[in-house]
């Protein structure tokens, strides 16, 4: 393919009346946002008393449920995003270059749905600011809930400004050929823009690209976000130096799975399928099998530490996780999908995209539920489980199940409206010295 | 408080005398102080500090800071207004306070302070808005000294005289106690307040529970204070009890995570929730192992709960009584009986307690009535007494001591002797966390 039938393919996004199939997703979507929206204005207006959480201990319930669980779920997605395409970029993974770009606004979104959890998670949402900012000088020191928000807002700016340096590149040579309403949005991308600024801004977009692969692994999703839970002193089931490696490796996982997902609707919705070609979903698949052995690995390890003689309170809540038919189905998914793929190696024939994404798609609900699970879980199992009321119950209302199908709206019509603003694929290509 | 340390004072800087608090006036403060036994120079230096500072000569900070460690030497805590709101709040409550700067006057009814310096910030809580910040500090700090005096007079007599009935063992203490409170060893006195509760009495009425959710308004299955039954797997058919309040931890998880700092622990010890700061994250909740959080999920009017008194405690904080929708809620110590120069230290349960099982006070001062009390029942029990902190191997340093039975990591929640419906309680809160029906459930029936 020239260059020149590239950028045409790339802009089939942006030209062009959007086609029926667009309108009705996004239809779809916005429905789906109108409903979230709604059970949360009933959240709001009765108090959340209206969602299937309570106190633990005497009361019998359990105070975090699916909207935590959905909370790291979705940031372990934009965390799993951006170390995609920061490898890409760094290690200069060629073949994903066309998906480098969708991971990081994926980031973007799934960081910004996140937010939105805490939020709606809040008993005062509307002092979230406030509160926040007025108590952190004194609680960055201590709550590893200061340290999520503190560094979720730190990424978000790290992903917004890189794709901010990666895009202005495009805008900039496609000018012309972009849909002149949004020139205002354009004219701001692009203040200062200098053509010889092309060479200082790869430089800067690698070492944007080196902090994150060093940071997000290390202390993000396998440090600040697991720490949240494995720094208290009352809940096994959350305790453990292995929580971080637990964390990455379903970071991963959904993330990788997700791409695809993500990349093959748009091969689908605008005929990309040479851009997006099968090598770039097959080396995909290879990654996530890499990562779902990993994840699989270190529920090995849990359980197996945990069951055997483990200290009393440890053992409870490996006994309670090993009983509930919920993880063995997130642990079956995720196998599932990991001898799939592994049949596609050994039999290349197998392979086909929609085989691979359908594979693909089974860690991406396994980590959700597997989430779920361990937010749950942790809190009905503590040590001090002397109360009639322990282990409470919980069943999410339908309130906190219509936020997944909120969210996940949000997110498709983010990628709806965002496809036809910039190139969602990069179109510079980068010419290797 | 042993009175060696109380010479501390005379070492510390000199401050630059000012000419209005004369000889005279000093002789008077000292004859007054004289038979208290309480330190009259840190009186006379507070005073004169606070006038340096409306004339200039000394900063606020440095007033602040200067007689901080006396003051702590002296009573264990340092109550003295620091922020514009508190200097307002005891300038206001000091301009109608006899004598304000001139003279110490020595009043019966101050007489009743617990705490000399708390007495005075205690009650005042509206700003004063034509008091200027230096005005409020000089006339705060003299005021101070000058209240001291009267106050220290009374806390002084009230303690020569016999305790409570009912709970008091009126003997004189018996020595150090068993190393009670958190950190009081090392020669500063802190002051910790604390629980010493006597589970070998608890006979499981209820009515600890039943008081303390009347006395802040509590919803229904909101036990701020809850009695759990238990039984060990060797003795199949004893069953235990254990009264639990909150810890008030020295060593607090959940102030540690609270991401606002709404959670926080007071200059005594008691850990408490600002209601106008906490967002309702609940991660103290979540990170507190004992349980006794619990959370405003709905307006506490339409759960036939609320609270009408005073929300706010000495500071000016609101921290007292049942939390508003959407914000943390937990034993609280009863900062306002605490706060109030007319009562000896308690709290709702302690002295609705018909059995005197809940002993309440500063548990790093050996003479205070918890401490005597576990003193006398060590003593009568031959040394053989049975006392732990519940889960203290978890790190949290909790400040409530227990007499009786530790439970084993084993035993099994029962039944209580006295049900919770009984009382005309819920057990459970879940059980009424029910919010009204979202309107498809109304439209289609269920
Ligand atoms: S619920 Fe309130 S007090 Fe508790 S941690 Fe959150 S902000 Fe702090």
């Amino acid at each position: 393919m020239t260059e020149a039938d590239r950028t045409k393919t790339i802009l089939r996004s942006i030209h062009g009346r959007p086609s029926r199939r667009y309108y009705i997703i996004m239809a779809l979507a916005l429905l789906g946002i109108i409903w979230y929206g709604q059970a949360y204005v009933f959240q709001l207006q009765n108090g959340m008393i209206v969602l299937g959480i309570a106190d633990w201990g005497s009361s019998g319930g359990i105070p975090w449920g699916l909207y935590v669980g959905s909370f790291i779920w979705w940031v372990g997605i934009a965390h799993g995003g951006i170390i995609v395409s920061a490898a890409v970029r760094l290690f200069r993974l060629n073949t994903y270059k066309p998906v480098a770009r969708l991971a990081e606004l994926l980031t973007l979104i799934a960081l910004s749905v996140a937010a939105f959890y805490i939020v709606v998670h809040l008993g005062r949402p509307d002092r979230v600011v406030t509160s926040m900012l007025r108590g952190w000088p004194t609680t960055v020191h201590t709550s590893p809930l200061a340290w999520d928000v503190t560094v979720i807002t730190l990424y978000f700016v790290l992903t917004a400004t890189y794709l901010y340096l990666t895009i202005r590149a495009d805008i900039h040579s496609l000018k012309m050929e972009l849909p002149r309403i949004f020139s205002p949005l354009y004219a701001v991308l692009l203040i200062g823009y200098r053509e010889d600024e092309k060479k200082k801004i790869e430089g800067m977009a690698w070492w944007l690209a080196l902090a994150v692969i060093i940071l997000a692994p290390l202390f993000l999703h396998g440090g600040v976000i697991p720490w949240l839970f494995a720094l208290l002193p009352g809940q096994p089931g959350w305790f453990g130096a292995a929580q971080g490696p637990q964390f990455l490796t379903i970071a991963l996982s959904s993330a990788l799975g997700g791409v695809m997902i993500v990349a093959y609707l748009f091969r689908r919705l605008y005929g990309w399928e040479e851009l997006l070609d099968d090598n770039v979903f097959r080396g995909l698949s290879r990654w996530l099998a890499l990562f779902a052995m990993l994840f699989l690995w270190l529920q090995l390890q849990k359980i197996i530490t945990g069951v055997s003689i483990a200290p009393d309170s440890i053992h409870t809540a490996t006994r309670a996780t090993v009983s509930e038919p919920l993880y063995w189905l997130a642990l079956a998914l995720v196998g599932g999908a990991l001898g799939w793929f592994g049949l596609q190696m050994l039999f290349p024939q197998l392979f086909t995209v929609e085989r691979t994404v359908v594979a693909a798609a089974l860690p991406v609900m396994a980590t959700l539920i597997e989430k779920f699970l361990f937010v749950v879980e942790g809190m009905m199992h503590p040590v001090f489980d002397l109360y009639q009321g322990v282990p409470g119950y919980y069943t999410p209302s339908w309130i906190e199940l219509s936020s997944v199908v909120g969210a996940i709206s949000l997110v498709v019509l983010f990628f709806l409206i965002v496809s036809k603003v910039i190139p969602v694929i990069e179109v510079e290509v980068e010419h290797d010295e | 408080m042993t009175s060696p340390e109380h010479d501390g004072v005379h070492e510390s800087q000199p401050l630059s005398a000012a000419d209005v608090f004369d000889a005279a006036w000093e002789e008077k403060v000292r004859s007054a102080m004289a038979s208290t036994g309480w330190n009259a120079d840190l009186a006379i230096q507070a005073a004169r500090g606070a006038l340096d500072v409306l004339a200039g000569g000394l900063t606020e900070d440095e007033f602040q800071s200067r007689l901080h460690d006396a003051y702590l030497r002296e009573f264990g805590v340092d109550l003295r207004p620091r922020t514009e709101e508190e200097m307002e709040a005891a300038a206001l409550e000091l301009d109608t306070a006899a004598g304000a700067v001139a003279l110490p006057v020595v009043d019966s009814r101050a007489a009743a302070a617990g705490e000399a310096p708390v007495a005075v910030t205690a009650r005042g809580a509206s700003a004063h808005p034509t008091v200027s910040r230096r005005t409020a500090i000089a006339v705060a700090g003299g005021g101070i000294a000058a209240l001291m005096v009267g106050d220290l007079l009374g806390a002084r007599a009230r303690q020569a005289e016999a305790q409570t009935p009912g709970h008091g063992s009126g003997h004189a203490p018996t020595g150090p106690t068993n190393g009670a409170g958190n950190g009081a060893a090392n020669g500063k006195h802190k002051v910790q307040m604390g629980m010493v509760i006597d589970l070998e009495r608890c006979d499981g009425c209820l009515m600890c529970v039943s008081a303390c959710k009347k006395a802040y308004g509590l919803q229904d299955g909101v036990h701020w204070l809850y009695v759990l039954a238990y039984k060990e797997p060797d003795k199949p058919n004893n069953v235990n009890l254990l009264v639990r309040p909150c810890q008030h931890c020295s060593n607090a998880p959940c102030v540690k995570v609270c991401p606002t700092g709404a959670r926080h622990r007071r200059s005594d010890g008691i850990v408490l929730t600002n209601y106008d700061v906490c967002f309702g994250c609940r991660y103290c909740q979540v990170s507190c192992p004992y349980g006794v959080n619990y959370f405003g999920w709905e307006d506490p009017k339409d759960a036939g709960g609320g609270f009408t008194g005073e929300r706010k405690d000495g500071r000016g904080k609101s921290v007292i009584g049942a939390p508003p929708r959407g914000v943390m809620g937990k034993c609280i110590y009863c900062p306002g009986r605490q706060d109030s120069i007319h009562q000896e230290p308690s709290t709702h349960c302690s002295v609705s307690c018909p059995m005197g099982v809940i002993h309440y006070g500063d548990l790093n001062d050996p003479e205070s009535e918890p401490n005597r009390y576990l003193n006398k029942r060590v003593a009568d029990s031959g040394g053989k007494l049975s006392t732990f902190r519940l889960l203290d191997d978890l790190g949290t340093r909790p400040n409530v001591i227990y007499i009786g039975h530790r439970p084993s990591r084993r035993a099994e929640p029962t039944a209580n002797p006295v049900k919770y419906e009984d009382w005309g309680l819920v057990n459970e809160r879940r059980t009424v966390l029910e919010g009204p029906e979202p309107w498809f459930k109304r439209m289609f029936g269920r």
